[in-house]
């Protein structure tokens, strides 16, 4: 619970910050949200960057942003989005006395602080943040709805308050804080110094994606919990379902059995990227996912990513051409569903459509 | 998962030194390593990634013809760009087969060639760290012996561990009399594919005649005419992506109906891969017909011990070896 009020002055306090600001007052002029995060969670950072994560993708799925980045060094990070390429501040921090000035004795919190430094709304109750919609909300009550959006901004199709609500929310102060006194803390097994987070910059559907990882991060957990990258789906975890296969270097790979700090420098593709790295435009679809829609190659969906990546590199492999070589090349995807028979008529349409398409026919 | 520190190694001598450290693994495709981490079988302290070395040195990742004929595999070479190898797939079929008959498609563009030499067996108590395991806890028991025990051996096998060895390659390897380029403190030397991996015993718990800090560089394929008329043959419980429950690796050397050599190894019912020159033995001089195979095939598993499940692998292995026989010859 916190003892902050709205309308209250926020606490002013450090920043580790080094692009010039200082404090938080420094930030005046824009709205700011301060979260705290219990640093009980394990490993802490990993649940800082989930709980990021979240709140860029959800309220990008309102209004069509999205995190491809992250960049900069130190405690100051910037964010790139899709279409607007807005730079955004984040501010991640370790002041336990902060959250005592706060009022936040545990559990998550977040404040949103108005452009004056005032708090205008805050969350401070419960074992879970604030949903992301809800902090993006008490952002866009901040800004007033003004007539005159920018082109690029209305052809969109966003109104102005969801684009400042979109690029504000993802303008984070977070700090954290300990929910049991550091005295109190079960002994944790001791770290090896080195095995702390250190800076990965990952090459993800032609973008370079940079995030703070301990190395025993797998590269399915770095995209999708890191990153955000969700298409990669968490099947088995041990490398019997193919759910997690994404290319590397253009090779399907099964991205629960690596480790992201090990990918670095290669081209990494997911099913987010799969058409754009074909070569499609705007909206149009690999041709591999459009035959698994054709032939219906899937049910619940949930293998289906793995499937259609899988699939799609299975095609550059030296198959044999019959539905048996198929089965035997992509043995490796399990499908509780058993869409089995769409998935081998899905495969063999973009096989035989490939050889048409080298006979200058139509894919 | 334990938390580990991680290096890239930058040459071989240092990642040799580094790999000495007590608590260290070297990892390339990370397709054992890594499920066995997340299982906390394996806890390192430290993890050394030998991919780097390809990159500067290509001969350790690609296969390259030897001077006098045969192959030298890279060790950090991926198993699909092996089995597809047009020198590989036409000289060494068997070599091919056991690769492309393995794991999956995705496994095998991420696990090394040196690294399935050796992953580690597949017997569940093995995996469980909640059950007793002389190989994972040296002292604890074994689990099997009294267990649940369908897929483990019945060759090579002691009372303190029955587990599988579950390459499909080292099968192939050690018909074909492969051998093994390992890098340590020392000058290279070579090791014969069938001296890598060593009996149970007392002591499950040391598997190979590595020592720390050994990296394997190169796996050598002999010049072997007659392996190109080879055959791995497989048998799961499932038609794909399965471990064996018995395999065989058969070269056959026949000349006016008679053979004159042959190679036989078998997978999925020993402790280590199992090369048996007493089959190869029954087999040359003699004509090609059903009686040679069978003859052959119950050299092969002479002296198999069976357990409560997995006595059916004693006619299974049979019935394998006697199948890839009739088909090589065929």
């Amino acid at each position: 619970m916190s003892t902050c009020s709205i309308g209250d002055r926020a606490p002013d306090f450090e920043l580790a910050d080094s692009a010039g600001h200082h404090r938080l007052a420094d930030l005046r002029g824009s709205p700011v949200v301060v979260a705290f995060q219990p640093a009980h969670w394990d490993p802490s950072w990993a649940e800082y960057v989930r709980a990021y994560n979240r709140l860029v993708a959800e309220i990008g799925g309102e209004a069509g942003a999205r995190l491809l980045n992250v960049v900069g060094a130190g405690d100051w990070h910037s964010l790139t989005f899709d279409h607007a390429t807005v730079e955004l501040p984040v501010i991640c921090m370790d002041p336990g006395p902060v959250a005592e000035r706060y009022g936040v004795h545990g559990g998550p919190a977040v404040f949103v602080v108005d452009a004056d430094g005032r708090i205008s709304w805050c969350h401070a109750s419960g074992d879970n943040p604030p949903s992301p919609n809800e902090v993006a909300a008490a952002l866009a009550a901040l800004v007033p709805e003004e007539p005159a959006a920018p082109d690029a901004v209305r052809s969109q199709g966003w109104s102005r308050r969801q684009f400042v609500a979109t690029t504000l929310a993802a303008a984070l102060a977070v700090a954290f804080t300990r929910r049991v006194a550091r005295a109190e803390r079960v002994p944790r097994t001791p770290v090896p110094a080195s095995a702390a987070a250190s800076r990965v910059t990952l090459r993800v559907n032609a973008r370079d994606v940079t995030l703070d990882l301990e190395p025993r991060v797998t590269l399915l957990d770095a995209l999708r919990e890191y990153a955000g990258i969700t298409g990669p789906k968490k099947g088995c975890d041990h490398g019997q379902c193919g759910a997690c296969t994404v290319h590397v270097g253009g090779r399907r790979i099964l991205s629960c059995l690596t480790f992201a700090v090990m990918q670095q420098g290669k081209e990494i593709t997911t099913i987010e990227g799969l058409a754009a790295a074909g070569g499609a435009t705007g909206d149009a679809l690999h041709p591999m996912q459009q035959a698994f829609i054709e032939h219906d190659g899937f049910q619940c969906g949930y293998c289906t990513s793995g499937q259609i990546m899988s699939a799609a590199a299975v095609v550059r492999e030296p198959w044999g051409p019959a539905d048996d070589d198929v089965r035997e090349a992509m043995s490796g995807n399990i499908c509780r569903c058993g869409a089995y028979p769409g998935i081998v008529a899905a495969i063999q349409s973009v096989r035989k459509g490939s050889a048409t398409d080298q006979n200058g026919g139509r894919r | 998962m334990k938390p580990f520190d991680y290096t890239a190694a930058t040459s071989l001598d240092d990642a040799i030194r580094s790999g000495a450290r007590p608590a260290t693994r070297f990892i390339v495709g990370g397709t054992t390593i890594v499920d066995l981490m997340k299982l906390e079988v394996e806890t390192p302290e430290h993890l050394v990634d030998l991919n780097p070395l390809g990159d500067s040195d290509r001969t350790l990742s690609s296969v390259t013809d030897l001077p006098g004929g045969g192959l030298r595999i890279g060790a950090l070479a991926r198993m699909s760009d092996v089995a597809w190898d047009a020198r590989v797939k036409d000289g060494y079929p068997m070599l091919s087969q056991s690769l492309l008959l393995a794991a999956s498609g995705q496994l095998r563009n991420m696990a090394s060639m040196g690294g399935n030499l050796l992953q580690r067996t597949r017997c569940p108590y093995f995996r469980d760290t909640a059950t007793p395991c002389n190989k994972r806890a040296p002292g604890s028991g074994c689990s099997a012996l009294h267990g649940y025990n369908r897929s483990h051996a019945i060759l090579g096998t002691s009372d303190h561990c029955i587990a599988t060895h579950p390459s499909d390659l080292a099968v192939a390897l050690a018909a074909l009399g492969a051998t093994i380029r390992v890098r340590g403190a020392g000058a290279e030397r070579s090791i014969p594919a069938t001296e890598l991996h060593v009996l149970p015993g007392a002591h499950p718990e040391h598997e190979t005649v590595l020592k720390p800090g050994d990296v394997i560089t190169a796996i050598d394929i002999p010049a072997l005419s007659f392996a190109k008329r080879s055959l791995y043959l497989k048998v799961r419980d499932r038609a794909s992506y399965a471990f064996a429950l018995a395999s065989a690796a058969v070269a056959v050397d026949v000349a006016n109906g008679r053979i004159r050599a042959a190679r036989v190894a078998l997978g999925g019912v020993g402790t280590k891969p199992w090369r048996s020159t007493a089959a190869e033995r029954a087999l040359v001089g003699k004509a090609v017909n059903a009686t040679t195979f069978r003859t052959a095939a119950n050299a092969a598993v002479a002296g198999a011990v069976p357990r409560k499940d997995n006595a059916f692998k004693i006619e299974l292995a049979k019935r394998t070896l006697v199948r890839a026989l009739t088909e090589v010859t065929a």
